[in-house]
């Protein structure tokens, strides 16, 4: 369909500047023709006048033989020479410009010399020049008819001889004058000059060629009245107009001019002039054929390239797409699930995907019960090998991290794997940090990522530990740290947040996201998360996303450590006190917690039943308060008895002698020393009105 | 705790499980009768932890055993318990099994 439409344009094409052409081909066949009828023209008169002024300068010259010198001669010699010579005057001139002789007797006495039109034959007398003509003109003294003058030297300069023609008699003259020039005489390919007698009509030319009957112009289809001659002026400046005639039987292009009593045509047969068109026109149809055959042709196969390339291209999109799906569906499925509740920290973490893959990921995982491992990484590359090489980076840091939980040893020898099997060359940037619960330090190793932001006072963890993964083999990471207090977030994000744009090209960049952040104030992870990524998409609303976002805030929540509760005095309260312990116990221990042996646990029993009994069965107290509280550095466990009965203090006593046997021992009194000898430290202090007993057991 | 009680041609044998300490030392005192009884065995195997008020119960028996001419003897303590023997110097008294 196209390609009928192509070659269509291109015919109309063709067709429009064929018409064009034809213009300009008939253009140019007029100045030819003009150009021809001009140059036929100037020739015909340019060769007459000249076998004219032969005939004369012969003329001349003969006179000048038979006259010998500037002598004064006789007028019937003279007349008698003009006879002779077939001319109309002969004068005899001397040095002085003085006409001497003459068949004309009026001319005798006239002076040459200055005189407007004679005084240019006095050149002859400069022993140099030897013929000088004039063209026919008006005679000076009968202006009824035109003559023409023309003189030569006598040897030396010494006078000349002038002859002088009339115009009549050089009509009579003219048949045989052009009976040699005009035979077979032509211009352009086709053109012939026809001369005819002005009176008679009759050709003195010879129109044989034309192999017609005709005679006379008129005959030859001439139409006199039509034509337009012109005479040609002496300067040769005017050739007359061109006019169109029918000569025998052929339409013409005519000049034509009159001289010596004919008229000369010039005429150029119109089939020269369509002929020259045609070769104009044929010359350039074959080359604008060309050029249109091979443009169209080129423009079609261009196009048809274009075709093929445009579903090419639309199934690479549709290989493309199916490719990201794959990408993505890799990419999403290697993210973790939710870890279960834990006391000690809060996670959330959310990855939005570009609409083309950026290679964004992020994991956490418990390394051991009091060691959280977190990381967010942005793979370089899209694609499946992205996709494909961003599993394989997650795995290796995952298992080298369970195996040295030092991220930064984790990233070299993560490091070092990647670099080893690396054929797209691609690498990425990551943020590894691992979070001891129990202190809230995060170790920390950084390479090449966004510095994540402490929430709580926007401020950027800037510490870097060496360049990307997977870039360099052998390089070292550097470990950093620094401390989460209780209840402090982190935030941790890829460069498609910062990088988002908005519709002026702006960046979200990290001073908005410090904004944000401090915004948040002491949020929940999930909150924290999802006011960053509303913040990032109000700002680029309307812009498509153009890399993965993704987001992961951690909270350090402190593991409880310390609890207390109020007993009454009785057995029932020992028993109470008893089961606190447990209670407590259970509560600060546990996955990333403190770690409390079973036989501490029993000791602390012992130690609660020893000092409670004391408490309930001697104090007088109206209850007693146990604090519990599980200590780090040393590792233990602090106990702190408080009561409001009379004033005790359980360390002022003598340990009672257990080397006795066992018949002479008092029954009791074996409470406080198995306290003293079960605990590492012991104090009492009387602090407003009670008892203030601490035992520290350690583990 | 639990207190388990068998008495055989004279030979009572106490397996205690749980905690021995002032809540549960009423209890086993009042399952000693010791009339009639020339040995008393302490099966403390599944004892977590003892207190002095529990060690007031053995060294009851201790008395009585050696009054009557009979024997007392505790066997498998655990470690803690066995530290509190050995804090309270009746590891070198008692007749350890």
């Amino acid at each position: 369909m196209r390609r009928v439409l192509i070659y269509t344009v291109a015919f109309v094409l063709y067709a429009a500047l064929l018409c064009v052409t034809w213009g300009i081909g008939t253009k140019q066949a007029e100045k030819k023709t003009e150009w021809q009828l001009d140059y036929g023209v100037i020739d015909v008169h340019d060769t007459v006048a000249g076998a004219i002024d032969t005939m004369l300068g012969h003329v001349a010259r003969i006179a000048v033989r038979h006259v010998g010198s500037a002598e004064p001669l006789s007028m019937e010699r003279m007349s008698a020479g003009a006879k002779e010579l077939d001319i109309d005057e002969i004068n005899v001139v001397n040095r002085d410009g003085l006409i001497i002789a003459s068949n004309d007797p009026s001319c005798l006495g006239v002076v040459m010399a200055g005189d407007p039109v004679m005084d240019q034959f006095m050149q002859l007398t400069n022993g140099v020049t030897a013929t000088v003509s004039q063209p026919f003109r008006p005679h000076a003294r009968n202006p009824n008819f035109r003559a023409k003058y023309l003189a030569a030297a006598f040897p030396g300069g010494d006078g000349f001889v002038q002859v002088g023609l009339d115009e009549r008699r050089l009509y009579k003259m003219l048949p045989s004058i052009l009976g040699y020039i005009f035979d077979e005489w032509l211009f352009g390919r086709t053109g012939f000059f026809l001369c005819s007698d002005l009176q008679t009509g009759k050709f003195i030319s010879n129109p044989s060629r034309h192999r017609d009957e005709a005679t006379t112009l008129a005959e030859a289809g001439y139409d006199v009245e039509a034509a337009s001659p012109y005479e040609i002026v002496a300067d040769g400046t005017s050739y007359g107009k061109t006019f169109v005639q029918t000569l025998f039987g052929e339409t013409c292009y005519c000049r034509a001019f009159k001289f010596g009593g004919h008229l000369f045509v010039a005429a150029l047969p119109d089939r020269e002039f369509y002929d020259t068109r045609t070769e104009f026109i044929s010359v350039f149809a074959v080359l604008l054929f060309a050029v249109l055959a091979a443009f169209s042709s080129l423009l079609d196969k261009m196009l048809r390239d274009s075709d093929r390339l445009k579903a090419f291209y639309a199934s690479a999109e549709k290989r493309r797409a199916k490719t990201m799906e794959i990408a993505k569906t890799i990419q999403t499925s290697a993210l973790p699930a939710p870890l279960p509740d834990n006391p000690c920290f809060r996670l959330d973490a959310a990855m939005q995907a570009a609409r083309e893959v950026g290679g964004d990921f992020y994991d956490y995982f418990l390394i051991d019960s009091s060691h959280l491992a977190f990381l967010v990484a942005d793979v370089s590359g899209k694609g499946i090998s992205a996709a494909l090489y961003m599993m394989t980076a997650k795995t290796l840091i995952k298992d080298t991290l369970l195996a040295v939980r030092n991220p930064a040893v984790a990233l070299t020898k993560a490091n070092a794997e990647l670099c080893r099997n690396n054929p797209a060359n691609m690498f990425l940037t990551a943020w590894v940090g691992v979070l001891d619960l129990e202190t809230g330090i995060v170790v920390y190793a950084n390479a090449g990522h966004n510095p994540p932001c402490r929430v709580a006072n926007a401020e950027y963890v800037q510490g870097l530990s060496g360049p990307v993964l997977a870039f360099l083999d052998g390089v070292q990471y550097k470990a950093r740290a620094f401390r989460l207090a209780q209840g402090e977030s982190l935030f941790l994000y890829t460069d498609g947040v910062t990088e988002a744009l908005d519709s002026k090209n702006a960046l979200f960049g990290e001073d908005r996201l410090a904004d944000t952040l401090r915004a948040v104030g002491s949020a929940e992870p999930h909150h924290v998360c999802n006011i960053v990524r509303a913040a990032v998409a109000a700002f680029s609303e309307g812009v498509p996303q153009a890399d993965d976002i993704t987001v992961l805030a951690v909270t350090y929540v402190a593991p409880p450590r310390k609890a207390s509760r109020s007993f009454p005095p009785t057995q029932a309260g020992i028993a109470s006190a008893s089961d606190w312990l447990d209670e407590a116990i259970g509560r600060f221990v546990g996955d990333g917690q403190a770690k409390v042996s079973k036989e501490t646990i029993s000791a602390l029993h012992v130690i609660i039943d020893e000092v409670c009994s004391n408490i309930v069965k001697h104090s007088g107290a109206s209850g007693f308060d146990l604090d519990i509280e599980v200590t780090r550095n040393p590792d233990g466990v602090k106990l702190t008895f408080i009561d409001d009965g009379a004033a005790y203090d359980p360390l002022g006593h003598v340990d009672p002698d257990v080397s006795l046997a066992v018949e002479k021992r008092p029954i009791g009194g074996l409470g406080i020393l198995m306290v003293k000898k079960m605990s590492d430290s012991l104090s009492y202090s009387r602090q407003n009105n009670r008892n203030n007993f601490v035992v520290v057991k350690n583990t | 705790m639990q207190i388990e009680k068998k008495i055989e041609d004279g030979k009572m044998t106490l397996s205690l499980s749980g905690r021995l300490d002032t809540n549960t030392s009423p209890d086993l005192e009042a399952e000693m009768k010791l009339d009639g009884i020339n040995e008393v065995v302490f099966d403390l195997a599944n004892l977590e932890y003892i207190s002095s008020a529990g060690l007031r119960v053995l060294m009851t028996a201790q008395k009585a055993m050696m009054l009557c001419g009979g024997k007392m003897s505790v066997s498998k303590p655990n470690a803690t318990v066995m530290d509190v023997f050995d804090i309270t110097g009746l590891s070198s008294v008692f007749t350890i099994v």
